[in-house]
């Protein structure tokens, strides 16, 4: 689905927009697969797909639409974990209070950084976010102890078991993580087409457009980009809360680390930025390209992933610049018209 | 009497050793055509873009329909009713035309049904009716020119500044702008044209100023002013000016 083009709306018979129908029948048929299969490795492997999903949507959701190339968003992840984990800890409260908190602070934070980064362009706006991410992760992974909360550095925090509790956030099986980070895909991809739908997503393809041609046309850039990051980075802190409840432990070096900021980029690209379904397809594509290569060969080749990662985005690039959305988007439309056409 | 729409007074613009415009006044009225001339250096983008808030006077006004609009920012000088186009075309590439248009529709109302309608309607107006749907990368130059100009129409001004509008159109496009522009001041919208060539601005303007070294040498009707002196000296030197006299 190439949502770039949005004039006319294939419809069903039903009179449901073709679009929103496949989606919901996709979803239904992955909602399935936990009832039919019962193999937990294959369950933790869809888990992974669907966290990568969200948390490569919610930078999709920014950075797709306005055409920036943000590598810190891992920072807002790392605040979400570390705020849902440091509140049932210290505080006793639900991570999922703890979700929300972190995602507004990671807001906050996104809005007092971005307000100076978003003047820049380009590698200059890149090496930027990459610093400030850098920063606060290397403060983390060196400091045992801020104003009395213990973060314990690059040793990280585990979450101590609480049983099957929803209130805890914490199951015996892997099946609720699925129906969980399932229902966070579901929600920002609707989130994400609603917003390019909007003013505010016509602002952001405008800017990433030509900047100057926006502002002739009304659009004052800041106030737009930034609604957008401070979204992006909330639903990101809520993706780093689930990972953190998902594993039951937290560190610096996964959870906000440049890794993970260049997961969620590369999956966008490749799958097709500032498209809806296209950060599902990156992740589709490439995380178990990136699971088989650290379970395989990354005992002996520490990194080969990234290298793996490396050439499918060179091929993508001279193949697909568009992501490798854009081909199905035309299969897609082919097949729509030439249902349409027929009597 | 035409009532003035943008009044421009005394503004300049130094950049560094250069002065680029010097003591600048002049008129727009509702409904006219008014044609900005000068050779190359003259100071008119520089102007243009003091009028448009890309850039903030050193001093002077730009009062538009009595207000004092110099310094603001180009989206306020949008929404205060001025749109523009660039002298290098700038469409938003990987959206279709449609798409396009509807982006200069949100600067003055959230309703998306109305603004696409209106896209569509605009569409029809450039004649680009059977192209709505192609991405405006794979435009021809001059239905990028055309694009451009119904975005800014889509953002429902009063004023309309252009820049160039057919620098590098057949002359068959050039008659096709020509007329575009004429529709587009009888739905009585004020036009303020930076234009090149002649054959254009004479058939145009029902007034043109002209800028020499960023100060203004001439104002007044198109035929009048292109014979004057000071202009031919401005375009083609004074040696020429002295063998015709």
């Amino acid at each position: 689905m190439n949502t770039r083009t949005i004039t006319a709306t294939p419809r069903s018979a039903a009179g449901l927009p073709l679009g929103a129908l496949a989606a919901g029948l996709g979803f239904g048929c992955v909602a399935l697969v936990p009832l039919l299969v019962d193999d937990p490795f294959l369950i933790h492997s869809l888990i992974m797909v669907l966290f990568f999903a969200y948390m490569a949507s919610s930078w999709n959701f920014l950075c797709g639409y306005v055409g920036q190339l943000s590598l810190g968003h891992a920072m807002f992840s790392g605040v979400g974990g570390y705020v849902s984990v440091l509140m049932f800890t210290q505080l006793g409260l639900s991570p999922w209070i703890g979700m929300l908190f972190g995602g507004l602070l990671a807001a906050g934070l996104s809005v007092l950084i971005g307000y100076p980064t978003f003047r820049l362009k380009g590698p200059y706006f890149t090496l930027t976010t990459i610093a400030f991410a850098e920063i606060v992760r290397i403060w983390v992974e060196n400091t045992n102890d801020f104003i009395g909360v213990p973060l314990k550095g690059a040793e990280g925090l585990v979450v101590p078991a609480a049983g099957d509790s929803l209130w805890a956030f914490q199951f015996s099986s892997k099946t609720p993580y699925f129906y969980i980070i399932l229902a966070m895909l579901a929600l920002v991809m609707l989130a994400t087409r609603l917003m390019e739908r909007s003013k505010l997503g016509y602002c952001l393809k405008a800017v990433r457009g030509d900047r100057d041609a926006a502002e002739a046309l009304g659009i004052n850039p800041t106030p737009s980009t930034l609604a957008a990051l401070a979204i992006s980075a909330f639903m990101t802190a809520l993706g780093g809360s689930f990972y953190a409840q998902f594993f039951r432990y937290i560190n610096p070096e996964r959870n906000m680390g440049l890794e993970l900021s260049i997961d969620m980029a590369v999956m966008t690209i490749i799958g097709g930025q500032g498209t809806v379904a296209g950060p599902l397809l990156g992740a589709l594509i490439l995380t178990p390209i990136s699971e088989m290569a650290r379970s395989h060969l990354g005992g002996g080749l520490p990194g080969l992933h990234l290298v793996v990662y490396g050439l499918v985005l060179m091929a993508c690039v001279l193949y697909f610049p568009k992501g490798a959305i854009a081909p199905l988007g035309r299969l897609a439309k082919r097949l729509t018209d030439r249902r349409g056409s027929r009597p | 009497m035409t009532t003035t729409i943008l009044d421009v007074q005394g503004i300049s613009k130094r950049f560094g050793g250069v002065q680029a415009v010097k003591d600048l006044s002049f008129s727009v009225g509702k409904g006219e055509i008014l044609g900005l001339l000068g050779p190359n250096g003259a100071g008119k983008t520089t102007a243009f873009n003091m009028i448009a808030g890309y850039l903030r006077p050193d001093t002077g006004k730009v009062l538009f329909e009595g207000k004092d609009i110099a310094g603001k920012r180009p989206w306020d000088v949008c929404k205060a009713g001025i749109a523009r186009t660039f002298q290098l075309s700038k469409p938003f590439g990987d959206l279709n035309v449609i798409e396009n248009l509807m982006v200069g529709g949100f600067c003055r109302t959230g309703d998306r049904a109305r603004i696409r309608e209106r896209a569509e309607w605009m569409a029809d107006f450039l004649g680009m009716g059977r192209q709505r749907e192609a991405e405006a990368n794979n435009l021809t130059a001059f239905d990028r020119r055309k694009l451009e100009l119904g975005r800014a129409l889509c953002t429902e001004p009063r004023l309309l500044l252009m820049d160039e509008v057919v620098a590098g159109a057949t002359p068959s496009e050039a008659g096709e702008m020509v007329e575009l522009v004429r529709r587009i001041r009888d739905m009585g919208i004020s036009v303020l044209i930076v234009e090149h060539v002649m054959k254009v601005i004479m058939s145009l303007s029902d007034r043109v100023v002209v800028l020499d070294y960023g100060e203004l040498i001439a104002d007044g009707e198109p035929q009048r002013v292109v014979a004057e002196p000071r202009v031919l000296k401005a375009y083609f030197g004074e040696r020429y000016v002295q063998s015709r006299a």
